[in-house]
């Protein structure tokens, strides 16, 4: 018997075309806010670079599909429609930050919040960050970022925005260090839009998120260190200019 | 038209949109044009530019200058210098689409001012005159209209620019429509939904009480093209925008030759001129369109 019924096929048929029709709309939107991202002062010194890209539509055909087989197999009703579709699903358009070590995400969330006050955006979910590690957690709530457990190992911060009240249209933000994107791209090419069925690549996964934790972990100290010692240097100058001073 | 309106019981602003300001010297004197049109600039200014240049210079909102009074109708004279308002619509245009609120502030200035002027005189039509072009100014003012009319010259020219207008209308609507989502909230916006309510073949010559033949083999054509190229293409984003059957001609304008230059150098409406047959005719003409303008607005 064929997995999906002729009404099913046709549903997810006519959301991925309401989708092809209305994305130019989100692409704007997309352009529209990197502009504005790029020309923050206060994100500048902390942006390593941004990526960003509108969903394909044939990945969208395969996550609805992917969706309505975990609704059937739970027995409950497929909601998404045409008519939500962009409300529904909140990662049609995604913008990402890529920066250096962890305490830059504090940084990055008050100047992102700027942004969306000076900008008019509405913030509409987030932020939250999505971390397997207890060390982050920790982290993430003394900057007052909600945390959410995160079994597949993803992590990364979260905020989706719309540009008003009225529309359904959002964007979703990522903010992640470049040590956690190199475990995000490597997991995205293995597992997506299909989840790999080796064992062996799964584990070096696993592991993998482990090591590139800890490169996240060392740039932090390194940083750590680096500022520690230059206020220790400044310490010294001002002590000096002092005593010079005082002569 | 207007007169023809106004001669109805209906109030209506005339809106001299074009830099050529063809419609202010046909209702103002030539040395009041003249005078107007020098000061312009100053605080006593009083043309359309005297309105929007605060914006245009992004020194500040719009002068709400008064509308002069011209018999039973109302006039926002034309300015030379609108032209340099329109150059800046390009850039306000562009800047929406980045949810900039100078972009909006530009692209509905003269909507702004209108619409205030509008509310304050309790106006029942607004008619804009516009240069035949496709260019930013005209973009802003369909896009606030609520109606458009489409006057067709019988000729080959006229009908093959059909094809141009429907498909830049149908463009416009579009593109408004992305900058109107993804604006900031309380932004003032153009409404961007301009209804077709008919077309008016125009400029042909008459024999014996009927369109003459070189003219009238064009007709047809007009009546077609209209559909398909205007009609057809705005049906396609929204059935609302074309609203009217095929047959949506709302009078024939001919070619009043003499009676034309006459009524420009006397300022009055054309059945004010030449014989009373061509005046008893030509008011005819006239009131019958305004009768349906009414008729489809309502």
């Amino acid at each position: 018997m064929a997995e999906f019924t002729s009404k099913e096929r046709r549903l997810i048929r006519q959301i991925v075309d309401h989708y092809r029709e209305n994305r130019g709309i989100l692409g704007t939107f997309l352009q529209s806010l990197k502009r504005q991202v790029l020309s923050s002062k206060i994100l500048k010194p902390h942006i390593h670079s941004l990526s960003w890209r509108m969903k394909d539509p044939n990945h969208l055909k395969d996550k609805l599909e992917r969706k309505l087989r975990d609704y059937k197999k739970q027995k409950k009703k497929f909601v998404i429609t045409p008519q939500n579709l962009f409300v529904k699903i909140n990662d049609l358009a995604g913008l990402r930050i890529l920066h250096l070590y962890t305490h830059q995400v504090d940084a990055i969330s008050r100047g992102l919040k700027e942004l969306f006050a000076e900008e008019s955006y509405r913030l509409i979910q987030g932020p939250t960050a999505r971390t397997w590690d207890d060390e982050s957690r920790t982290f993430f709530k003394s900057i007052n970022i909600k945390t959410k457990r995160s079994p597949s190992l993803y992590t990364s911060v979260h905020y989706v925005i719309k540009p008003n009240r009225k529309t359904k249209y959002t964007c979703e933000i990522q903010v992640r260090t470049l040590m956690e994107e190199v475990w995000g791209e490597v997991d995205h090419r293995i597992n997506y839009p299909h989840k790999t069925g080796s064992l062996a690549c799964r584990e070096q996964i696993a592991a993998l998120a482990r090591a590139t934790s800890s490169c996240t972990r060392l740039v932090d100290s390194i940083f750590r260190s680096h500022a520690d010692a230059e206020a220790a240097l400044n310490r010294k100058r001002k002590a000096r200019r002092k005593r010079v001073g005082g002569r | 038209m207007a007169e023809a309106l106004a001669v109805l019981g209906k109030r209506v602003l005339l809106v001299d949109s074009d830099p050529q300001c063809n419609l202010t010297s046909y209702l103002i004197a030539p040395d009041v044009v003249d005078d107007m049109l020098d000061a312009s600039e100053s605080d006593a200014g009083a043309t359309l530019w005297s309105a929007l240049k605060p914006v245009a210079d992004g020194e500040g909102d719009i002068r709400f200058v008064k509308p002069k009074t011209i018999g039973s109708l109302y006039l926002l004279p034309g300015d030379i210098l609108l032209s340099k308002f329109e150059q800046d619509l390009h850039q306000s245009w562009g800047d929406c689409f980045h949810r900039k609120i100078r972009g909006y502030r530009g692209t509905t200035a003269l909507s702004t001012l209108v619409n205030h002027i509008a509310a304050e005189k309790n106006i029942d039509f607004i008619f804009y005159d516009s240069g035949p072009n496709i260019g930013p100014l005209n973009r802003v003012i369909l896009l606030d209209c609520d109606a458009f009319i489409v006057p067709a010259a019988c000729d080959s020219f006229s009908i093959r620019a059909f094809k141009t207008l429907g498909q830049t209308l149908s463009d416009w609507i579009t593109d408004w429509k992305t900058a109107v989502t993804l604006a900031p909230d309380n932004v003032y916006l153009l409404p961007g939904k301009p209804t077709l309510i008919g077309y008016i073949p125009q400029r042909f010559r008459v024999y014996a009480d009927n369109v003459s033949a070189d003219y009238s083999k064009y007709l047809p054509r007009i009546d077609r093209h209209i559909s398909s190229d205007i009609g057809a293409v705005l049906k396609e984003i929204d059935t609302a925008l074309a609203p009217l059957p095929f047959q949506s001609r709302l009078g024939l304008v001919k070619d009043f030759g003499r009676l034309a230059a006459a009524a420009q150098s006397e300022g009055v409406p054309i059945w004010e001129v030449g014989t009373p047959q061509e005046r008893s005719t030509s008011k005819i003409i006239f009131r019958n369109i305004a009768e349906k303008i009414i008729e489809r607005t309502k």
